[in-house]
């Protein structure tokens, strides 16, 4: 029996073959392509009631936090191999150091480390959602607290 | 033409009531014209036709079919369920082969779900929606280190501070405005 005969047949083989053709560029296009870091440094403070309005988006996520101010100082982005390092210049003489590991089930591990000069501060590894961030708040400056808002994305 | 008599007689209740083709029916007619036997048997099936017809017009004509009329033509005029009619206008679709087009069509739309977020960068689905972070490890020095959770986002936040002391002591305020290095 020719198997291509059946329309049934033919349908489902260009089924299976669309399914593995969209995997295939899908794994092909993840191996490639590096991680987009964004690190976002807020200041946060009660020295006043301003709030950033380029800060408006992450209002519900700064909440928690509980200062009375917060104002953007800094934002930089910079795209990283995978297993390569990204290094940002935090103010107070830090430096944040971020690595990007693997991509599995949407999520990216990255590896987190803050340094203040050559004294590490803090090392993490955390998995985080494409295209989502998490905040890493407490180092002091300036009469308040910094507040790194680090996200991640790739294509 | 013994079997071939018997093959007729067989049809020829079917000759009789018009359901043979045309050739079957004309070669059926030449046949009985042509043998007396199944002339004979022709002749008995339709005198037996006619007594059954008979017999059965004389009982139609004493039934009363107009409250049978009078029904089937009320079910047709009556609106039918709209479950029902849905059905009827589902049910050609659903044939084993008329569904073949439904499998291509479901795998492109997941596919389109499963991509929208590379369109749209906002779009989130399934599982994927919850911003919170997973910290797997985390080392801070000799500083204290709180991790929790942003309730309406699920924000996952990492806060770093010197000692517990100093957290206590804030405690009671607003903030933790204290922490230092």
């Amino acid at each position: 029996m020719n198997l291509l005969e059946n329309p049934l047949r033919l349908t489902l083989l260009f089924s299976l073959w669309l399914l593995l053709l969209s995997g295939s560029i899908d794994a092909a296009e993840k191996g490639q392509q590096g991680v987009q870091l964004n690190i976002g440094t807020i200041l946060a403070s009660n020295e006043s009631d301003d709030f950033d309005a380029k800060l408006s988006k992450m209002n519900n996520q700064l909440e928690v936090i509980k200062y009375s101010s917060y104002r953007l100082i800094k934002e930089e982005s910079q795209k990283a191999p995978w297993n390569g390092n990204a290094a940002f210049e935090i103010p107070g003489g830090r430096t944040l150091t971020v690595i990007p590991q693997e991509y599995r089930n949407n999520r990216l591990s990255l590896k987190v480390r803050l340094q203040e000069g050559e004294k590490p501060l803090l090392d993490t590894t955390v998995r985080i959602r494409n295209r989502g961030n998490f905040l890493l708040g407490g180092p002091p400056h300036e009469g308040g607290v910094l507040i790194l808002s680090i996200s991640a994305t790739t294509q | 033409m013994k079997i071939d008599c018997e093959a007729i007689k067989s049809s020829l209740g079917a000759w009789l009531d018009g359901e043979l083709s045309h050739p079957e029916a004309e070669q059926i007619r030449v046949h009985v014209q042509e043998c007396p036997a199944c002339f004979g048997e022709k002749e008995q099936l339709e005198r037996l036709q006619a007594s059954l017809k008979g017999a059965l017009e004389a009982r139609a004509s004493r039934l009363a079919f107009e409250p049978f009329w009078d029904g089937v033509h009320r079910r047709i005029l009556e609106k039918s369920p709209w479950r029902e009619r849905l059905w009827d206008w589902v049910r050609p679709a659903i044939y084993p082969q008329r569904l073949a087009w439904a499998i291509p069509v479901v795998i492109v739309f997941l596919l389109g779900i499963i991509s929208l977020e590379q369109f749209f960068p906002g779009w989130r689905w399934g599982s994927s929606r919850s911003n919170a972070t997973t910290v797997d490890s985390i080392d801070g020095h000799g500083l204290n280190v709180a991790v929790f959770r942003e309730s309406k986002t699920k924000t996952t936040v990492i806060w770093l501070f010197e000692n517990q002391e100093d957290e206590d002591e804030s405690s009671g305020e607003s903030a933790p405005t204290d922490s230092s290095f």
